[in-house]
This record gives C-alpha cells, sequence and structure tokens, in this order.
C-alpha cells in the first residue's frame, strides 16, 4: 500500500512512517501541510492519504478542506482524517461525497496498530473507517428522528459496528457471536430500517450512513 | 514661626520670577486665546445648525453643521491637549478615536452621538469665563512690567515733555490711570508694578490649575469609556488566554501521548501473542496496561481541553454547536443563522451558555427534546434560544447555574430570560452583543 502522510508534529509523523513501514507499506510523502498534501497527491498518486485535521498555517480545519479538495480531485485515493478530536460539522462534511474511501479516527486508535493499519487498508480499498465516537455521535445527532428506536440494544451495536466499516464476520468476532447470529441481526435492521439487504460491506455502510444523516 | 513666614513670603515673591511662570503666562495667552475662539465658534456653529435645523427644509443642512461644530469640537479639544501638554506640562491623555460608522447615514449618527466630541463641547462652553480670567491675569503681568519700567522710562525720556505727567496704567477693576509727576512717583509705581506680576504670576497659576483639572475631566479619556474599554479588553484578553491555553495543549502534551500510545502500540505489536514465556507475558500485561492508561489519559485531554476552549469553535458557533448537541444525553437539534461573526469572546460565552443550558435541561427538565436556536438579528444583537418540552419551573433566582451563567453574560452587557412555567415548557433566551 503506498501511503502519503500529512501531520505536522514531527514526532507523530515519524512515528506513523515507522509503522506503516514496519507493516511493509510505502510511504512515498511525508508533509506537514495541507498544500504540501495536495502537491505530494498530485505527485504520487497513492493508495490513500493520513491527514492531520489542524495544520499550520491556522492550525483550525486546514485538514479537512485539504481533504475535500483531494476527495474532488483524486477520488481514487483514500483519505483518512486523524485528530485529536471528533467534530460532528466535520464528519458531516466529509460523508457529502459519500462514505467510500473515507476513514475519521481519534489519534488515540493508533495506539493498536494493528486495528489501525486495517482501518486504513479498508479506506484505500475504498472502504469505510469511522471512529467509534463518531458513530455514537452520528447515533445520537438521529436518535431523534425514530426508526432507530425499533432497533434492539443488540441490532443497535451490530448497526454501530457496521458503521465503522467492519465486515460481518469482523462484527461476529467484536460481539463474540457466530456468523450466522450476525446475518440474522443485519437483515432484522435492514428491514426494520426498510433498507434492501446488499452483500458487500461497502454498499451497507453507505446505506446505514445515508439513513444515518437523512433529514428528519 | 518666624523663619516659616519668611519662607512662604520669599515663595510668593520668587515664584513669579521663574521659567514656569513664563510659560503659564504665554498659556494664559494662547489657551484664553483659543478659549474665547473656540467658544465663539462653537456657539455660532451650535446657534445655526440649532435654528436651520428647527426649519424642516434646513433639517439636513442643521445637522450637516452641527456634525461639523462637533467635529471641529474634537478637533479644538486636540488643540487645548496640546496647548495644556506644551506650555504647562500636563499630560492630558487622547480620549478614543473616532469610530466611523459604514455608510454616510451610520457615520453621520456616529458623529451626532460621539460623546468626546460632546464633552470637548461642554469644554469650549465652560472655557469662555476661564479663558477670560486667564487673559486677565496676563493683563494684570503685563500691566506690571509696563510699571516696573517707569522710573528707566523717567530717566531716559522724561526731559523730552517736561512739566507733563507720566501716566501709570492700573488694570481693573482699579480702574482710573495715576499721573505722575516726580520721579520719586515712579518707584512707587514700579513698586506697584511689581506687586502687579506677583498678582498676575499666581492668578495665572489658578486658575491654569482649574483648566488643567477641566481638561483633564474633559479632554480625556471619561471615566466609562474608560471602565467599557478596559473591561472588553479583559474579556477578550481571557478569550485569547484560553484558546492559547487549548492550543498548547494540542501542540504539546496531547501530541506526546498520542506519540507514546502509538510507541506502546508499536512494542506490543513486536510481542507476539503466542510467546507464552512468563516473562515476555508480564511484558505484554504492562504494555497493555501502559497503553490503556495513555489511551485514558487522551480522553481526559481531550474532555479538559474541550472545556477550556471547544476547537471547532475556531469554525464558528454553528459547526461547534453541532458537536456540541451531538454529544447531549437529550436528544437535541440546532438550527443557526449567524450573519456577520460575534466576536471570538461572544461567540465562547454563548458556546459554553449552550452548554451549561442543555446539561441543565438534561438534568433538570425530564424533556424528550432539546431545540437550540441561534440567529443574528439587525444591530448587533446575537440571540440564544434553549428550549426544552420537559417539566418547567426552573428559576433563575434559585437555580445557581442560571445565576452564574447571568452574571458571566452580564460582563458583555448581555441579557438572559427564562420562561418556565410549571408543566414546561422550558425557554431561556440568551441576548448579547456581536462585539464584547
Amino acid at each position: 500500500m503506498r501511503v502519503v502522510i500529512a501531520e505536522d508534529a514531527a514526532l507523530l509523523r515519524e512515528g506513523l512512517i515507522r509503522l506503516l513501514e514496519d507493516r511493509g507499506h510505502t510511504i512515498c510523502a511525508a508533509v506537514p501541510d495541507g498544500e504540501g498534501l495536495l502537491a505530494a497527491v498530485a505527485e504520487h498518486r497513492p493508495d490513500v492519504a493520513v491527514v492531520d485535521i489542524r495544520m499550520p498555517p491556522t492550525h483550525t480545519d486546514e485538514g479537512l478542506k485539504a481533504a475535500l479538495a483531494l476527495r474532488q480531485e483524486f477520488p481514487g485515493t483514500g483519505v483518512l482524517m486523524f485528530s485529536q478530536y471528533i467534530e460532528t460539522s466535520y464528519t458531516a462534511q466529509l460523508l457529502e461525497g459519500g462514505a467510500a474511501g473515507v476513514g475519521y479516527l481519534l489519534k488515540d486508535r493508533v495506539a493498536n496498530v494493528a486495528e489501525f493499519a486495517s482501518a486504513l487498508e479498508r479506506v484505500a480499498a475504498g472502504g469505510t473507517a469511522l471512529d467509534p465516537e463518531v458513530v455514537s455521535q452520528l447515533f445520537r445527532a438521529s436518535r431523534q428522528r425514530g426508526g432507530l428506536a425499533s432497533l434492539t440494544p443488540r441490532e443497535r451495536q451490530v448497526l454501530a459496528l457496521m458503521a465503522e466499516g467492519r465486515s460481518n464476520s469482523g462484527i461476529a468476532a467484536g460481539l463474540v457471536v457466530s456468523g450466522g447470529a450476525v446475518e440474522k441481526h443485519v437483515a432484522s435492521i435492514f428491514s426494520k430500517l426498510g433498507l434492501p439487504p446488499d452483500d458487500t460491506d461497502n454498499r451497507r455502510v453507505l446505506a446505514v450512513l445515508h439513513y444515518l444523516r437523512s433529514p428528519a | 514661626m518666624r523663619e516659616q513666614i519668611r519662607r512662604v513670603a520669599g515663595t510668593i515673591v520668587r515664584v513669579p520670577f521663574t521659567r514656569r511662570t513664563v510659560r503659564e503666562l504665554l498659556y494664559c495667552f494662547f489657551g484664553g486665546l483659543a478659549g474665547v475662539i473656540g467658544f465663539e465658534v462653537t456657539v455660532v456653529l451650535f446657534a445655526f445648525g440649532l435654528t436651520i435645523t428647527a426649519s424642516i427644509l434646513g433639517t439636513v443642512i442643521g445637522l450637516l453643521l452641527l456634525t461639523l461644530a462637533l467635529l471641529i469640537s474634537r478637533r479644538l479639544g486636540a488643540l487645548h491637549r496640546r496647548l495644556a501638554r506644551w506650555l504647562l506640562r500636563s499630560q492630558v491623555e487622547a480620549p478614543a478615536r473616532f469610530q466611523p460608522g459604514k455608510g454616510i447615514l451610520a457615520r453621520l449618527d456616529r458623529r451626532l452621538r460621539d460623546r468626546v466630541a460632546w464633552r470637548a463641547v461642554s469644554y469650549s462652553l465652560i472655557k469662555l469665563p476661564v479663558a477670560f480670567v486667564q487673559l486677565y491675569a496676563l493683563t494684570l503681568a503685563g500691566f506690571g512690567v509696563a510699571d516696573v519700567t517707569y522710573p528707566s522710562v523717567w530717566l531716559l525720556f522724561h526731559h523730552n515733555s517736561a512739566g507733563a505727567p507720566l501716566v501709570a496704567v492700573t488694570p481693573l477693576p482699579f480702574g482710573g490711570n495715576i499721573d505722575i509727576t516726580s520721579w520719586p512717583g515712579t518707584l512707587l509705581a514700579a513698586l506697584a508694578g511689581v506687586a502687579l506680576v506677583i498678582a498676575g504670576a499666581w492668578l495665572a497659576r489658578g486658575i491654569n490649575a482649574a483648566d488643567r483639572a477641566l481638561a483633564r475631566g474633559l479632554l480625556g479619556p471619561s471615566r466609562l469609556s474608560e471602565l467599557e474599554r478596559t473591561r472588553t479588553f479583559a474579556v477578550e484578553d481571557s478569550a485569547a488566554a484560553l484558546r492559547r491555553v487549548e492550543r498548547d495543549l494540542h501542540d504539546g502534551a496531547q501530541m506526546r501521548l498520542a506519540a507514546l500510545a502509538m510507541n506502546l502500540g508499536m512494542a506490543r505489536d513486536k510481542l507476539s501473542d503466542d510467546d507464552e514465556t512468563p516473562q515476555v507475558a508480564t511484558v505484554r500485561e504492562l504494555l497493555d496496561a501502559a497503553q490503556r492508561n495513555a489511551v485514558d489519559a487522551l480522553a481526559d485531554l481531550r474532555d479538559l481541553a474541550r472545556g477550556i476552549h471547544p476547537p471547532a469553535l475556531d469554525n464558528g458557533l454553528a459547526g461547534a454547536l453541532t458537536t456540541l448537541a451531538a454529544s447531549s444525553a437529550i436528544p437535541a437539534s440546532v438550527t443557526a443563522v449567524i450573519g456577520p461573526r460575534p466576536a471570538p469572546a461572544i461567540e465562547t460565552i454563548t458556546y459554553f451558555c449552550a452548554a451549561e443550558l442543555i446539561a441543565n435541561a438534561t438534568k433538570h427538565s425530564y424533556a424528550n427534546e432539546i431545540k437550540v436556536n441561534i440567529h443574528t438579528e439587525r444591530g448587533g444583537v446575537l440571540r440564544l434560544e434553549v428550549c426544552d418540552d420537559g417539566i418547567g419551573g426552573a428559576d433563575a433566582a434559585h437555580g445557581s447555574g442560571l445565576a452564574g451563567l447571568a452574571q458571566r453574560v452580564s460582563t458583555v452587557d448581555g441579557r438572559i430570560d427564562v420562561s418556565s412555567p410549571p408543566g414546561g415548557p422550558t425557554v431561556v433566551t440568551v441576548t448579547l452583543p456581536l462585539k464584547a
């Protein structure tokens, strides 16, 4: 996997490079700001970009702006936002053009190297990786619209894991249940939410997110 | 005692013949003149302006004249301040600069309500009697000097017009002139002259001291505007300080902790899960614990930083409030219509008000739904409404939370109105200016 990293803190940037190279990925470029990111992606056309949100010069949402520009110009490149905060408004902007090849993780998640790497791989392959925090915020935001209220607690858990971008087997492992049980839950969720069932992970997530973001 | 009297007398006699007295007298001349002229200009312009304004046709011209008068008054104030600084060595600080509004009407309106200019006008009006006394003091001293020269004038020139008396001038209110017919008489006049110079000098000092106080009171920054200015500074400064603290946390401790968590993760990754050697197992356990602690610490720091300054505020209130609502335990929705962006300090206060009100509703209202509505209104007003469909009965007097909010909001002249009848619904409205 070919990766471009945009992170202004040298300590984290070097750490990420080492972590990913350790796992056999190629770091095409590591830059400290949004402008550098766009240039590096244009030059290297990587599979995925890891983007910090707060970068110079304004230290507010440079990374988000650069990521949105990336999504426009290079739809083939996955974007993993990597931040100290989860902001609902950022999530909404990021998911506006669909959830394919998008990730938004807290920096804490890098503590679990294997999970972080697999999330990055998912995004590079056109999948989705949303932080559990993002998912719970989206859940709360959509609660008032009803619909989800009809789900059982277990089905909510399954939906949350689905929204994070996990496959059925991943969900089964996470909840320590059988694959068949997960399939039953998923089918039940789709029928309760009025969504046609579908096999591929990505369309599933898209459907879930579409539902979560849909206006009241 | 005698020593004291002598000293005082010495001061009285000596002081008039110092440099400072020369300056004070010069100030009497320039300041007095400027005072008289300033008074006339002010009165004439105002009289014209007001009379013309009274007739319908002349309103526009009249208002323009008034504006001109106020503008000139401001300038006159600056002139008076400069004179006082130059000759009296009295530092009267300049008041706040004029802040022109956008558009002709706003500009006119600001001019007409320019407090600094109106205070300068009052100075110009009060200054007239002061100016008279100043000019009088100058006259006293001038006549005194003239009288002092009489003995020498007599000696030098009197033989030319033998027999004719020399005329010694005396200033009002003593009135009349005194004819001097002999040289010893001129000595008497000279003595009187010295007395006049002393009197003039002291009068100048006295009246100038009064003028100084007047200028300080009316031409300097007013106490009220000074307080407003410093309060705005304090409010904005504390908002900026909090923002700095949050940024330092983000770039410092949070970043280092994230790097630490990453390194621990990488170390943990190197240890295979299958290695059952006791030592390896122990290291694995310790690493796992360290990692959990690092992640927990990151979460704690994140909450702390959010309480200091929510990062989303940098992009405006709407986004920050959306995130805030998304973390509410009771479903909360946000509608935001924000025109011109409020000052950072106002945004911060608004955000924390909303956070507190949502938390209050969650704790006490038993509501099913919270609605947060924020919009800017004409005239530079920001209105935040937090409504819930709960049981009502919220009381600003008893809820220490609401009282605290009211206090916080009042630091920028904001207001909180609570409508919460028993049985609900509760609507709390926070009104804030756009600028601190």
